[in-house]
């Protein structure tokens, strides 16, 4: 069960691999992100060490990203207490639209903000071409997969709060 | 040999544009969100003649800016919208016009291209307009259908001149932009 697991991660990863050759590596470090949440205090990624992470690039007007906030919202409120977190960075520009986004899909779940949309530093520097980008990254911050949704999510998930 | 040389010059100033077009507001679309994608932007910006390619979250649309004194192909923004994976929903080009005659269902030769106005009342075009291209692929299947009954020539659906216009002095090859205002 763990191989198989293990061998979806991977294929994954090579998959993406194909289409994309600058994109952070499968077993690579996380590069660390530190940006203001909703109150203005500056999160990073690297204080949630110890946490299987999925790093969550996303906006308010991005329509398929917030159909994917329903089903964050469930795995979230299912594995959070397992040592589950959710980084949610929104590209927005406008930080009121991504508030009222965040209230209104009912996101509890970790939030910052790098407004500038493509432009913005942190997706050229994890060269996001496209939202919803996920990373998973795992307790010890490497980054184990990307762009999975649904249950293969929570497959890899399982496998990794188990690890 | 001066003279041929003033003959050349006359004739390339012959074919110089009365409407050089600065900027334009392009929307696509496809089976996935295109906003939510910066393969369009890349794409567009890309092109030569672009000077610069802005997204318009608002209105789910590029705010293209051209490159100033060179020559726009209407045609090359589509390709790079389709490289994208998408397809033109709407396309709208600024430009300055300078004394275009235009009117309903006629043949307008600016450069080496012809503009031919479906619904348009008789007027002359001057200083900052904007068009919006009418032709096949620049906008859904739907409204082509509708608005393309404007005329019964054939350049409408081939988007070239064919024979439709030779009196007027428009080779048969001439790229025809179906547009409106």
């Amino acid at each position: 069960m763990n191989k198989q697991v293990f061998i979806l991660l991977v294929s994954f990863f090579s998959l993406q691999s194909y289409s994309s050759t600058a994109q952070p590596k499968q077993g690579q470090l996380a590069a660390d992100i530190a940006l203001p949440s909703v109150g203005g205090d500056t999160l990073r990624l690297s204080s949630l060490k110890g946490k299987v992470v999925l790093l969550d690039f996303w906006a308010s007007w991005c329509g398929p990203c917030r159909v994917s906030n329903k089903s964050l919202v469930k795995l979230y409120s299912n594995y959070k207490k397992s040592g589950f977190e959710i980084l949610g960075v929104s590209l927005d520009d406008d930080k009121g639209k991504w508030e009222n986004a965040i209230k209104k899909d009912n996101i509890t779940w970790l939030q910052v903000n790098d407004g500038g949309g493509w432009e913005a530093q942190t997706a050229i520097k994890w060269q996001i071409d496209a939202i919803p980008t996920s990373f998973l990254i795992d307790k010890e911050g490497r980054l184990l997969a990307m762009n999975l949704e649904g249950k293969e999510l929570e497959k890899a998930l399982k496998y990794l709060l188990d690890k | 040999m001066k003279k041929l040389l003033i003959l050349v010059v006359i004739a390339l100033l012959g074919t110089t544009v009365n409407a050089q077009f600065t900027k334009a507001t392009l929307q696509a679309t496809g089976l996935t969100c295109a906003m939510c994608n910066n393969a369009i932007n890349k794409a567009l910006q890309k092109v030569g003649f672009v000077e610069s390619v802005k997204s318009d979250i608002k209105n789910s649309a590029f705010n293209i800016v051209f490159r100033s004194g060179v020559a726009v192909n209407i045609d090359a923004l589509k390709d790079a919208v389709e490289d994208a994976g998408f397809s033109v929903g709407s396309l709208k080009l600024t430009g300055t016009f300078t004394d275009m005659k235009i009117a309903a269902d006629q043949h307008i030769k600016v450069g080496d291209v012809s503009f031919h106005f479906l619904e348009a009342t008789e007027q002359t075009l001057n200083g900052e307009q904007t068009i919006t291209v009418v032709d096949k692929n620049f906008l859904s299947a739907k409204q082509f259908k509708k608005i393309s009954a404007a005329t019964k020539m054939a350049c409408v659906q081939t988007g070239k001149a064919g024979d439709c216009c030779s009196k007027e002095g428009i080779d048969p090859g001439t790229r025809v932009y179906h547009v409106t205002i």
